[in-house]
């Protein structure tokens, strides 16, 4: 029993070993009924002969803990998390809020429509302000994240060219694409055809027009791109894909430099999905859970995930909303019940706190910030792309390396200073990759601030370079052993 | 604009810093016939009171678990969130934190994500498992896929009796692969092991719920002896709270164990958000879909976590990827660590016999009523089936006008159960609703059955 991770030294002990037999830290109501027998009403040999061995702590010991665990984390209430393509914006206080109104909460999925209007109305009329912003004609907020609105949007388009007599065998996407559009759509039964982005980190329209033909069912892209920049050429872009009978895919994880500016649907897209933890303001919550609402043109409302919110404003049926099953083109369900509703009440309560000219607002600034943080970074990394970015832009570490230190190093050091890192190593097409998203919610300030440290790290980059390889000293822990967590795996406590 | 803090100053000198003269020339690469366009129609701007004044009519237009005695489940269940529950959930240092990319700044997450693992393992008796999926239902139908991608057979074998939306959803991720699905059907409200051999030969996987969508126990030792023989990976839906009492899934042999974790500190919430979780055999981990957490130590000797394996996952390898996922429930799976935490060894099994004597003396107290059947037989855990002498419609319908949500109406899902309800009890409930529901019962369908 060497292992350090068991025995050594620890910032904060597992729940595991803080536990002390016997205590609890809940308790129950007096059981008000006989209690049951177990061996006689579940069988003895359906019982397990110990129970589970969770964990015993009191109330404050529990509290504690996870306070503790809590303070060791970096979160955007703290500082600037310019996490690209990941929208780190703020979370208004108020969302939450009303999210957690127990008229919301209480709501049990298999009520009757009639006796929870309010939690439909919410569902569809958040679907018709998200296509009304993106210029779709139907949304559906059933998908729970990003990847789950891509799988159902895939399919949809699988759906849809089957109906035209063939559903077609592969899926373009730009190098720059995130990593969830070929999984999805390998999911859905494509192949990925990756094509190379022209020298300005645009689609190259003669390498789309090469790559398109009568098998291509979709082409699935990010606008504004992952490096930042807006697909300028998309008219273009769309008449290829439409001239040969594909689709036009949006992943919407950019959406946030459009708000109020351009309408995907406008622009000749088909199909795409949102994430309303992006956008739409609702927290990310350590990993999730997020929202990956659906839109899409009427040549795919049939395949819509089933069930579709609608309205019915002569309350034939005595009421005003409820949702349609009937739907036997639909491409079926992609989560058990509706989605992630109270990830949906916070989206449709930041619109409304926004309004037409707030949206406008919040893609103006997330893109005056990134092209102002852009401007002021240049003189220190290489910028790969240059030029006016929309509301990222990518820098590379590649004069860093040759000092010694790699992206990585520079992503550790601003822990040290108290920020959180850009994307690292992403987009792929980018070497020793920076990838940063300030959003509309930073100040000048913060941005100022910003500016300064990756100067600083810059600097020391230069002069004393083990100061950032060796970074991060500042935090909780010191930098971590990857490898070892891959090759001695110790993935859940007390198993190995 | 509350939430962007650049003035109209700031803007201009920024403008000025960049080098251009308006915000308009930022989006310069935007063609301008796309820009011009867009005037968008949207409700709002609201202030702070007049958005509360909105979303509490709204809420106020539902009816809650709070405002009637409701005996709704079939996968979501109505059970008291403790406060440190939502306490712990409500910490911005949690709530506000991206997935944990840069570990050393992310150990909160890291390590309470850790604990989750281990405290599934420990219910599910399995080696390993992951970060959480969407919920119970897409974490079936990616342990499927897991278990098609190890057999390398192209068929699934499904029990009839798991819930209708998981099945659905199963189907949904397979419905573009050349996978054959093969509901399998049941006898006495389980599945009908008889029936099961005709199916076995290239079978990938079997996926039974346990306790399944009618709360009866599943003859999962037997399905597991027949899986065995046929090199069929057996996977078995559990409901988390039932492996309070329940022997796991590592007991009757089960390749990979997944449920819906809802009742472990979610409210109902209208179905959303809710909790997948998903947990393997160890020989199995580098097959499987969505994050890992591992423990590990930093330079100076120290135990800390990081995402492991990640070569499995979609930001590295792409089309090839275990999995599409990538944003999980990583909160919710928080709120699960945090309940387990505090109801503890003790007060976990505790709450298990409550429900599970609640249920029961609710399905001697409505089977009491004339014109009232217990459906099925078999032992059965949170919920149950009772027959009704009248369409469960009626009485759903007659119940509701005083305050009563008798069950869910099965013939909703299952042809030829028009008049059954499926009736789900948690420890909320009083001997006293569950009496109110028996008379409430009687009122309705006696005497003379049909009025």
């Amino acid at each position: 029993m060497s292992d350090p991770r068991k025995n050594g030294q620890t910032v904060e002990p597992t729940v595991f070993e803080l536990s002390h037999p016997g205590r609890s830290g809940y308790r129950l109501p007096a059981l008000d009924v006989p209690p049951a027998d177990l061996a006689e009403v579940l069988g003895a040999s359906n019982l397990r002969s110990t129970p589970p061995e969770l964990p015993e702590l009191s109330e404050p010991e529990v509290v504690r803990h996870f306070t503790r665990l809590a303070e060791m984390n970096f979160h955007v209430d703290r500082a600037m998390y310019p996490l690209g393509s990941c929208t780190m914006k703020y979370n208004p206080r108020i969302n939450e809020e009303m999210a957690g109104l127990p008229g919301f909460t209480g709501v049990h999925p298999e009520t009757t429509a009639a006796e929870c209007q309010g939690a439909i109305s919410l569902i569809y009329n958040l679907g018709r302000m998200l296509a009304e912003i993106s210029g779709m004609d139907h949304v559906s907020i059933q998908p729970p994240a990003g990847a789950s609105g891509e799988l159902a949007g895939m399919l949809m388009v699988r759906a849809y060219q089957a109906d035209q007599g063939n559903p077609r065998s592969k899926v373009i996407v730009p190098d720059t694409a995130h990593g969830t559009n070929p999984a999805s759509l390998t999911l859905a039964g494509y192949e990925a055809v990756e094509i190379p982005s022209g020298p300005d980190g645009r689609i190259d329209v003669q390498v789309l027009a090469a790559a398109v033909d009568e098998e291509t069912a979709a082409f699935m892209i990010t606008n504004p791109n992952t490096l930042g920049v807006f697909e300028s050429r998309i008219a273009d872009i769309a008449e290829i894909v439409h001239g040969v009978g594909g689709l036009l895919y949006l992943d919407g994880a950019n959406l946030n430099a459009s708000l109020g500016v351009v309408r995907p649907g406008d622009a000749g897209f088909d199909v795409m999905h949102f994430n309303l933890h992006k956008t739409f303001a609702t927290p990310h919550g350590g990993g999730g859970p997020g929202s990956g609402p659906v839109g899409v043109k009427s040549l795919l409302a049939d395949y819509l995930p089933c069930p579709v919110a609608r309205r019915d404003e002569r309350k034939a049926l005595g009421f005003e909303y409820d949702f349609d099953y009937d739907r036997p083109k639909s491409i079926g369900k992609v989560h058990a019940v509706y989605g992630n509703f109270l990830v949906a009440v916070k989206a449709y309560a930041y619109i409304l706190t926004l309004g037409p000219q707030g949206l406008r607002r919040v893609a103006e600034n997330a893109v005056l910030n990134a092209n102002y943080l852009q401007k002021k970074l240049e003189p220190f990394f290489e910028l790969p792309f240059p030029g006016l970015c929309q509301h990222e832009f990518v820098l590379s570490a590649s004069r860093q390396k040759e000092q010694g230190v790699r992206a990585l190093d520079v992503a550790k050091r601003l822990l040290d200073y108290g920020l959180h890192s850009p994307t690292v190593y992403f987009p792929l097409v980018v070497k020793e990759a920076l990838m940063i998203e300030p959003t509309e919610t930073e100040s000048r300030a913060s941005l100022d601030r910003f500016v300064d440290v990756m100067k600083a790290i810059a600097e020391e980059s230069a002069s004393s370079p083990e100061l950032v390889t060796g970074a991060p000293t500042g935090t909780p822990v010191s930098r971590l052993d990857e490898s070892l967590a891959a090759k001695e795996l110790d993935v859940a406590w007390g198993k190995t | 604009m509350p939430y962007v803090p650049n003035t109209d100053r700031d803007r201009e000198e920024m403008l000025r810093e960049i080098g251009v003269g308006s915000v308009e020339e930022l989006f310069a690469a935007v063609p301008k016939g796309l820009r011009e366009s867009v005037e968008l129609d949207v409700p709002g701007p609201l202030s702070e009171a007049e958005l509360v004044r909105h979303m509490k009519r709204l809420a106020s237009m539902n009816r809650t678990t709070d405002d009637v005695v409701s005996f709704l489940g079939g996968g979501v269940y109505d059970h008291t969130v403790p406060a440190v529950v939502r306490y712990v959930m409500g910490m911005p240092q949690f709530y506000t934190a991206y997935t944990p990319y840069q570990a050393e700044a992310s150990q909160g997450t890291l390590q309470s994500i850790y604990e989750f693992q281990s405290l599934i393992c420990r219910l599910t008796g399995l080696g390993v498992a992951n970060a959480s999926m969407y919920d119970g239902a897409s974490a079936a139908a990616e342990a499927c896929l897991m278990a098609l991608a190890i057999t390398r057979r192209n068929k699934i074998l499904v029990a009839g009796t798991a819930g209708p939306s998981l099945r659905a959803v199963v189907a949904t991720y397979l419905e573009a692969s050349d996978i054959e699905i093969v509901e399998l059907p049941e006898t006495c409200g389980v599945t009908d092991v008889s029936a099961v051999d005709a199916h076995l030969e290239g079978a990938a996987v079997l996926l039974v719920q346990h306790p399944n969508f009618f709360g009866l126990l599943e003859p999962v030792d037997e399905l597991s002896v027949k899986c065995a023989d046929a090199g069929v990976l057996l996977v078995a839906s559990v409901d988390p709270l039932s492996l309070a009492v329940l022997k796991p899934p590592s007991d009757y042999g089960a390749a990979i164990a997944v449920g819906e974790g809802q009742s472990l500190g979610s409210p109902v919430g209208y179905g959303g958000p809710l909790l997948g979780f998903m947990a393997a055999d160890k020989k199995y981990l580098r097959r499987m879909p969505g994050r890992i957490i591992g423990a590990t130590t930093d330079t100076m000797g120290r135990r800390g976590f990081v995402m492991t394996l990640q070569t499995r996952e979609q930001h590295i390898r792409r089309a090839k990827a275990t999995s599409n996922i990538c944003t999980n429930e990583g909160l919710v799976a928080l709120g699960a660590a945090v309940h387990l935490s505090l109801l503890g060894k003790n007060g976990f099994r505790e709450l298990a016999l409550q429900v599970t004597s609640k249920a029961h003396y609710a399905a001697l107290a409505l089977s009491a009523v004339a014109g009232v059947d217990l459906r099925f037989e078999g032992p059965f855990f949170r919920e149950f089936v009772i027959d009704l002498s009248v369409p469960a419609r009626r009485v759903k319908e007659e119940l509701g006008r005083v305050g009563i949500w008798p069950g869910i109406s099965c013939g909703c899902y299952y042809d030829g159960m028009e008049n059954s309800l499926l009736v789900s009890v948690t420890e909320r409930h009083t001997r006293e609703d569950i009496d109110s529901l028996a008379s409430g019962l009687e009122a309705v369908i006696s005497p003379g059955g049909s009025s």
